[in-house]
């Protein structure tokens, strides 16, 4: 029993290595990296899937131009982020984990940013918005485009 | 050691969580997320306990008793501290059912509202009360829950075939991921996301259809709460009764659990109790036994055939009408087709009524399909016999397996689990396959080997095994010298590209097996359905004596070990299989008795045909008179399993409609040609005279039988094991220009007596099609072929029809379809050879093209 546990988590590591290189690679983790992994460490393609949704640093879709990041943590939870949360996602048009179709918004939630005093709390491109309300959301989504204008001019 | 529960002084041995000790001694502990047969996974904290001079609440079900422990269940604290997390956990779990306060009052209505896509409260939910949750919030004595409720929304998954997926009831208590994982091997599902986005899901959201599942029901079963439904039975009412039986559609013979209604069958479930399965069963047994029993392609009622059509007339009418025909033929004028689907006793009346009352000796079944006839075959030939007994559990003690010519999750699905068994203890898994298996995942090595080369990959091992020690010394078994002499005549220079594996490899197959201790060689079909089908076994069988490993030939239909212990025809006398169907259309036979399914006789020439079957079939057009048989769900009998295990099984319901069982019709048949040798009422009347007449079961006693004590036929072993010579084969199956592909044809298991399993139910349809043609994908590309599309592969003799499937283990150049039995002729492969039964083993690899249907 040990001896698989060990063998157990040798797997593990070597799988989240594999995982980096692609993320690190592409971007993202192609589909077809899946079930190549899952032939060369021999373990299914959903427990891949599962470990690679588990970790926030491997996504399944090249990020967006934009990262805005929703902190879902216990504080921000009980002062409304997912009403934040939710505003994000009517205005982008996308779901949690998603990027818009045109690349150029990624939204992700994440647990606790250690600002709890702020919250609820959103991060666009870096920057820390504190005690978001929902009307600021439209704000945000507009700098952040221009930026890109600005970026593109 | 000594501990003690709640001021109950219990001794305990070896290893035990606290939960385990407690449950054996009937303390309740509450618990979810635990599961006898799964590991420990510490989730759901229902089970939590207080232990004297320990500080914190440790869950038992993953806390080991230790010698002097003090244990407490059901303090007041611990209650409270259970509540609140039940009560969290009910915060995301529909709960207004669970604390309404008119609960008591409404068990009536949940049978008529469940007819709804979201299930928000037990009343909906399809788990009919039979729910864990329920249970611990009953004992709990839970009334409110103090969190906020949240419903989250997902989508029910209702995209695969047999049972829907709908995770806002889900716990995530695990156990589904546990058992896919742990128990079957197939690991299809997962926890995926994190946080509060948790949930059980596949690969990239895929249906399970695309993720590797068995379909077995494993997880349905397991399941505490409503998430995973059986459809099957998501409208109906609660069953009024419940029956166990055997399970009729393969060699494992698992025992079922079967519930009824009104006596109509609603599911069946794997047996806890099982002797051979406990607890776990496969796609077949789990879902199509209600489909296959009430199919709509039952016969009824007898017919028989007085002018140009079929008629249906009463039982009299039809026994009459038969008896008078069959007297006039006799001898060789007449033969019988018997079953590995029906019973021991039904399969020796079968023989008994050809001998006394028929006289012939043409009485035979399709069992010369499997590789158990072909090792006995074998043995027989070199004037030793073996024995074939053996228990499935033996092979999860294995620390070498070497598995050919089979997928055995798909076809052997409980000696898999006991594959997977010894693997997770550490065993080596050698498989030599031309497809890539799901089972390769846990393999050490993979041979990929071209089809039907086995012969030379065996071979060059058992050469390796010579050159290893150079001075050999016969390890004093006979034949050795004789068997290293035929050897040596053989040119092995070819090895590597006749059966493309590497030497690396091979060095490797034979280091593996070299170091082995208590290997096991475990084979099925992909060996012995070819010509040389025995020179293969032969070679696996030196090479196992070698190795010192255990032989384990793979079974297939549910009773053909009792079919071959029955056995008829062995005296080799009157005509076998193959050349009864050759006999029917040369005109040489004039009349045919088919109890077991046969192909489509077209070519028949026959003055007279009975046909003693459950369902319709093509073969009714030539019938002169059809007895309609009902299936193993209506009457007793024993079947032997592929351990040569004896069990018996009851009679669940009523024979549908006019059908009878098989004995009876035969009794009443022989009855009416005059014969008294027929005078049975009941089939224990059949088993008591059969374990007196029939050798191998000469040492069993009929109360052990009834009992359902172990029982096993008898071990045969006259003689001491033997090298066998072996004879150079010459493979000539190559490729050509015009018959640029090679088929590879599985013999498929998805059939009972005359049907079709995938035709009969969507969802075995779903997942594995026996009018399927696979193609790899390169291939498909090459060819611009389309899933799902009409084709037709043609070989040198002969053509069939299928369908496109898109299959990435093949590799480029290979085709793979199935042979089943029951198969309607324009779908068979039978087409494509000019008699499958003629040259019975040339199921191998075949060369082909396939063009599109106009
Ligand atoms: S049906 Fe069997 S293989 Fe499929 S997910 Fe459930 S346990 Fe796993
Ligand atoms: S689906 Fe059922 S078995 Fe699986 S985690 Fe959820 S509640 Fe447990
Ligand atoms: S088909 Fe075989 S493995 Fe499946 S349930 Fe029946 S006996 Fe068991
Ligand atoms: S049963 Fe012990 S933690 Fe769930
Ligand atoms: S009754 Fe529906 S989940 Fe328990």
């Amino acid at each position: 029993m040990e001896k698989i546990m060990s063998e157990y988590t040798k797997v593990q590591r070597e799988l989240i290595h594999l995982l980096h290189d692609a993320q690190s690679k592409f971007g993202y983790i192609p589909a077809q990296m899946i079930s190549q992994i899952s032939r060369e460490l021999k373990i299914s393609e959903s427990e891949i899937f599962g470990v690679l949704t588990f970790y926030k640093a491997f996504t399944l879709k090249p990020r967006g131009e934009h990262l805005i990041t929703i902190c879902m943590g216990t504080a921000c939870h009980v002062r409304g982020a997912p009403m934040i949360l939710d505003e994000f996602e009517r205005k982008l048009g996308i779901k949690a984990g998603e990027t818009s179709e045109d690349n150029q918004f990624t939204l992700e939630t994440v647990n606790c940013v250690g600002a709890c005093a702020l919250g609820p709390i959103a991060i666009a491109d870096g920057d820390y918005h504190g005690q978001m309300k929902t009307r600021e959301v439209d704000e945000i989504i507009k700098k952040l485009k221009q930026e890109k204008r600005k970026s593109s001019e | 050691m000594k501990v003690t529960i709640d001021g109950k002084k219990i001794e305990v041995e070896g290893k035990r969580t606290i939960l385990e000790v407690a449950r054996e001694k009937g303390i309740y502990i509450p618990s979810l997320c635990d599961h006898p047969r799964l590991t420990p996974f510490g989730g759901c904290r229902l089970c939590i306990v207080e232990i004297k001079e320990k500080g914190g609440y440790p869950p038992s079900c993953s806390t080991y008793v230790e010698n002097g422990m003090e244990i407490k269940t059901r303090t007041p604290r611990l209650q409270n501290l259970r509540k609140e997390i039940l009560e969290l956990i009910l915060s995301e779990h529909p709960n207004a059912c669970l604390i309404c306060s008119e609960k008591e009052n409404c068990d009536e209505y949940k049978s008529t509202i469940r007819k709804v896509g979201e299930v928000t409260g037990c009343v909906l939910c399809s788990n009919n009360g039979r729910c864990e949750l329920q249970d611990v919030v009953e004992t709990l004595k839970i009334d409110k829950v103090r969190f906020p409720s949240v419903y989250r929304n997902l989508e029910v998954k209702k995209g695969d075939p047999f049972f829907d997926r709908d995770y806002n009831l889900c716990i995530l208590c695990g156990r589904c991921v546990r058992v896919c994982q742990e128990l079957r091997g197939a690991a299809a599902v997962s926890f995926i996301y994190r946080g509060s986005q948790a949930v059980v899901g596949t690969v990239l959201d895929l249906p399970l259809l695309e993720s590797g599942c068995q379909f077995c029901g494993a997880c349905v079963d397991v399941c505490p709460t409503g998430s995973l439904a059986e459809r099957g039975i998501r409208y109906e009412d609660l069953p009024d009764e419940r029956a166990k039986t055997i399970c009729p559609f393969c060699s494992m013979g698992c025992e079922l659990e079967i519930d009824l209604k009104k006596q109509k069958i609603l599911s069946s479930k794997p047996s806890d109790e099982g002797a051979v399965n406990q607890g776990q069963a496969c796609v077949r047994g789990r879902f199509l036994i209600k489909d296959v029993v009430h199919s709509p392609r039952r016969i009824l009622m007898p017919l028989i055939r007085l002018n140009k059509e079929l008629e249906e007339v009463s039982w009299e009418e039809a026994l009459d009408f038969v008896a008078q025909k069959l007297k006039k033929f006799k001898g060789k004028n007449i033969a019988l087709i018997a079953s590995p689907h029906i019973s021991c006793e039904e399969n020796f009346l079968l023989r008994k009524f050809a001998s006394e009352e028929l006289k012939t000796e043409n009485v035979d079944s399709s069992y010369r399909f499997s590789p158990l006839p072909r090792i006995d075959e074998m043995a027989r030939e070199n004037g030793f016999e073996l024995n074939l007994n053996f228990e499935f559990k033996d092979i999860s003690k294995a620390k070498t397996l070497f598995l050919t010519g089979e997928d055995i999750p798909k076809s052997h699905p409980i000696m898999w689990l006991e594959v997977l068994k010894a693997v997770q203890q550490g065993a080596k898994l050698i498989v030599a396959s031309p497809t890539e298996l799901s089972l390769n995942r846990y393999s050490s090595l993979w041979l990929q080997i071209k089809p039907g080369t086995e012969f030379y990959l065996f071979s060059f091992l058992s050469k390796l095994f010579f050159h290893e020690e150079q001075e050999t010394k016969n390890p004093g078994i006979e034949g050795f010298d004789s068997f290293k002499d035929s050897l040596g005549e053989f040119d092995l220079s070819r090895v590597f590209e006749m059966t493309g594996i590497t030497r690396e490899e091979l060095d490797e197959a034979f280091v593996l097996l070299r170091e082995a201790e208590d290997a096991a060689f475990l084979f099925g079909t992909g060996l012995t359905q070819h010509p040389w089908g025995t020179q293969n076994v032969a070679a696996l069988w030196n090479l196992a004596l070698q190795a010192q490993a255990k032989i384990f030939p793979l079974g297939l239909e549910n009773n053909l070990r009792g079919v071959s212990e029955i056995g008829h025809n062995s005296s080799d006398k009157g005509l076998n299989f193959n050349q009864i169907l050759q006999a029917a259309s040369s005109g040489e036979l004039k009349a045919l008795y088919l109890a077991g399914p046969v192909p489509y006789l077209k070519k028949a020439n026959l003055e007279f045909l009975v046909i003693q079957d459950s369902f319709v079939n093509e073969n009714f057009e030539l019938a002169d008179a059809v007895l309609p048989a009902s299936t193993f769900a209506e009457t007793d009998g024993t079947f032997i399993n592929g351990e040569g295990r004896l069990q018996r099984f009851k009679r669940v319901i009523d024979p549908l409609g006019d059908a009878k069982p098989d004995w009876w019709i035969i009794s009443q048949l022989a009855r009416r040609m005059g014969s008294i040798g027929f005078p049975f009422k009941n089939p224990s009347e059949i088993t008591k005279q059969m374990i007196k007449v029939i050798p191998g079961f000469s040492n069993i006693s009929y109360a052990d039988l009834e009992k359902g004590h172990k029982v096993f036929a008898q071990k045969k072993m006259k003689k001491e094991k033997s090298f066998l010579p072996v004879r150079h084969i010459d493979l000539n199956h190559n490729k050509s220009k015009k018959y640029p592909f090679l088929m590879i044809l599985e013999y498929s298991l998805d059939y009972y007596r005359s049907l079709a399993l995938s035709q009969e139910n969507k969802g075995l349809k779903a997942i594995r099609d026996s009018r399927w043609i696979k193609v790899s994908p390169e291939d498909t590309e090459k060819l611009n072929l389309e899933q799902g599309e009409r084709i037709v592969v043609e070989s040198s003799s002969g053509k069939f029809k299928g369908f496109v499937k898109i299959d990435k283990s093949l590799p480029k150049g290979v085709l793979g379809a199935s042979f089943l039995l029951s198969e309607d002729s324009e779908f068979s492969v039978n087409g494509l050879i000019p008699s499958v039964f003629q040259e019975l083993h040339s199921l191998g690899m075949i060369p082909v093209k396939i063009k599109r249907e106009k």
